[in-house]
């Protein structure tokens, strides 16, 4: 299978989060744990630096979790310029359960009431669009 | 105690004014060489005698271009100091360790930037080391980024946010008697400051540095040499350059985060300086974005997260009386931003006595490196009494 977001490939990361871009194109959210030692390690990294490990198992995760943090970009920035008709928008940093506390980038969908640090938060995958660049992404919405 | 403690000096300032961005008269090599050149006539030195060239991030005006316009003798030693403005410091530590390794003896440490059409600097600055993490989700400044960072520090850490209001109020008050400053015409009262555009939050347009097309250089020594020159020697105490395990490239995933990720190498600077924050005259706080600033003095152990709304007020953080004054030029935020170099000319010039806000009888003068940048570093500059 090929997938959309390797023919928008952004470089600039440490580069071992393709299982996560694929995973999320093909609709399920998983998260990387050592093969060794089974630490998490978020982001995805090429070897354990606690065990020695080259290897990494993908898991299944539920995208559940808490707001760590998040900011309102009201302005259009210049390599985000996809965004600009949604400005306001909010990124948040999520805290993801049962995860050894890996923070997972995503937009803010739905209603801003209640977001705060320590608010409940559950995920929703999205296609890759112009708007995440031809990525899939992950979006956050506030649980009730 | 390290070995560099005081073994060199900074013996020569020079900068161009700042520009508009994309507006400078002259692209960026030449400002680079109008302000080496300014630096070594400031410090009584042939452009002809430099022999060390020293710049961070994304520095373009490389040795190989500069060296036929100096009529340079020899290139005997030239580095670039890893990350953006985390790096200031850490290139005046490269300077030192190369000059008392033997291999150069007047060391230039500068940085120029003019924006090239249609790419802000910021842009260039980011290197194309952003992850897709950050892109995929509306995010790519520093602002945004340094945004999630301060959130945690002031809705999470509780800090109060008049700490952010009064970095960048100091900052624009001593601004207005700086002739240099791009910012010296605004009045930056509270309503001004709270009616401001909201850019990323925590942040408004105030909150954030400018940026600007200029150039800025200094000129490192041997402090036996230093001693001979014209202009009275700010002595490099420390320079620590690093970050300790926890830091990195972790894509928001570093801990602890409601910090500036200077807390290691602040203890270095202590250490190896044989001072402490309480020690310190004058600060000169590398400001990207406020929240980030407050987070360095929190790092540096100037405040501490439950005072820092008591310490961090207008009062205490102007010049000549204040506890901590801190960015006298104005800074990154109301001076003007050649990503952060012309922090270390204000360091230089209050050991001088020749700030537009002196402090006085300043004999210890901070210079922080870019907070929340996944290295960072910190200089602390003395007189010759403390050394």
């Amino acid at each position: 299978m090929s997938y959309e977001f390797e023919t928008h490939r952004i470089v600039g990361g440490i580069g071992a989060d393709d299982p996560y871009w694929r995973a999320l194109e093909e609709g399920r959210f998983e998260l990387p744990r050592c093969a060794g030692c089974a630490a998490w390690m978020w982001p995805a990294h090429w070897r354990c630096g606690r065990c020695g490990s080259w290897e990494l198992h993908w898991v299944a995760v539920e995208p559940v979790g808490s707001v760590y943090s998040w900011t309102r970009s009201s302005y259009a920035f210049d390599r985000v310029r996809e965004r600009a008709p949604d400005v306001p928008y909010v990124t948040l940093l999520t805290e993801v359960a049962n995860t050894d506390g890996a923070r997972v980038m995503g937009m803010l969908v739905g209603s801003e009431v209640g977001l705060r640090i320590g608010a409940a938060v559950r995920g929703e995958i999205q296609r890759p669009s112009p708007k995440s660049k031809g990525y899939p992404s992950i979006c956050w919405r506030l649980q009730a | 105690m390290s070995t560099l403690r005081g073994a060199t000096a900074i013996v020569g300032i020079g900068q161009t004014p700042y520009y508009k961005r994309a507006t400078s008269p002259d692209p960026e090599l030449k400002l680079c060489l109008r302000a080496i050149v300014a630096a070594c006539e400031d410090a009584g030195l042939d452009p002809r005698d430099l022999d060390g060239f020293v710049s961070y991030a994304s520095e373009r005006s490389d040795a190989q271009k500069l060296m036929p316009a100096l009529n340079t003798r020899e290139v005997r030693f030239a580095a670039l100091a890893w990350i953006h403005g985390g790096g200031i410091p850490g290139a005046l530590s490269l300077a030192a360790s190369a000059i008392m390794a033997g291999q150069a003896e007047f060391v230039v440490v500068y940085r120029s930037m003019a924006e090239a059409q249609g790419q802000r600097l910021r842009v260039a600055v980011a290197q194309n080391d952003t992850a897709a993490q950050y892109l995929v989700n509306g995010l790519e400044s520093p602002a945004q980024i340094l945004g999630l960072r301060a959130q945690r520090l002031f809705e999470g850490a509780g800090v109060p946010r008049s700490t952010m209001q009064a970095m960048a109020q100091a900052a624009y008050y001593h601004a207005r008697n700086n002739p240099r400053a791009y910012g010296r015409n605004t009045v930056l009262d509270d309503e001004t400051y709270a009616s401001a555009r909201r850019i990323a939050e925590p942040y408004n347009l105030f909150d954030c540095s400018r940026e600007n097309d200029g150039a800025c250089a200094v000129v490192v020594a041997s402090a036996a040499r230093a001693g001979r020159l014209a202009k009275t020697p700010a002595y490099i105490l420390a320079a620590p350059m690093g970050v300790a395990e926890g830091g990195g490239a972790l894509e928001e995933n570093i801990r602890p985060y409601a910090s500036a990720g200077q807390a290691a190498v602040a203890r270095r600077l202590w250490t190896e300086s044989g001072y402490g924050p309480e020690d310190v005259d004058v600060l000169q706080v590398y400001q990207n974005m406020t929240g980030m600033a407050v987070a360095s003095l929190i790092d540096h152990g100037f405040c501490t997260i439950e005072n820092a709304g008591a310490v961090l007020t207008f009062e205490n953080l102007i010049a000549p009386h204040g506890r901590l004054p801190v960015n006298t030029s104005g800074g990154d935020l109301a001076e003007g931003f050649i990503h952060g170099m012309g922090l270390v000319a204000e360091a230089v010039r209050q050991l001088r006595g020749e700030s537009c806000n002196q402090v006085p009888g300043a004999r210890l003068s901070l210079m922080t490196g870019g907070p929340g940048d996944t290295m960072s570093s910190t200089a602390l500059l003395g007189t010759a009494a403390t050394l």
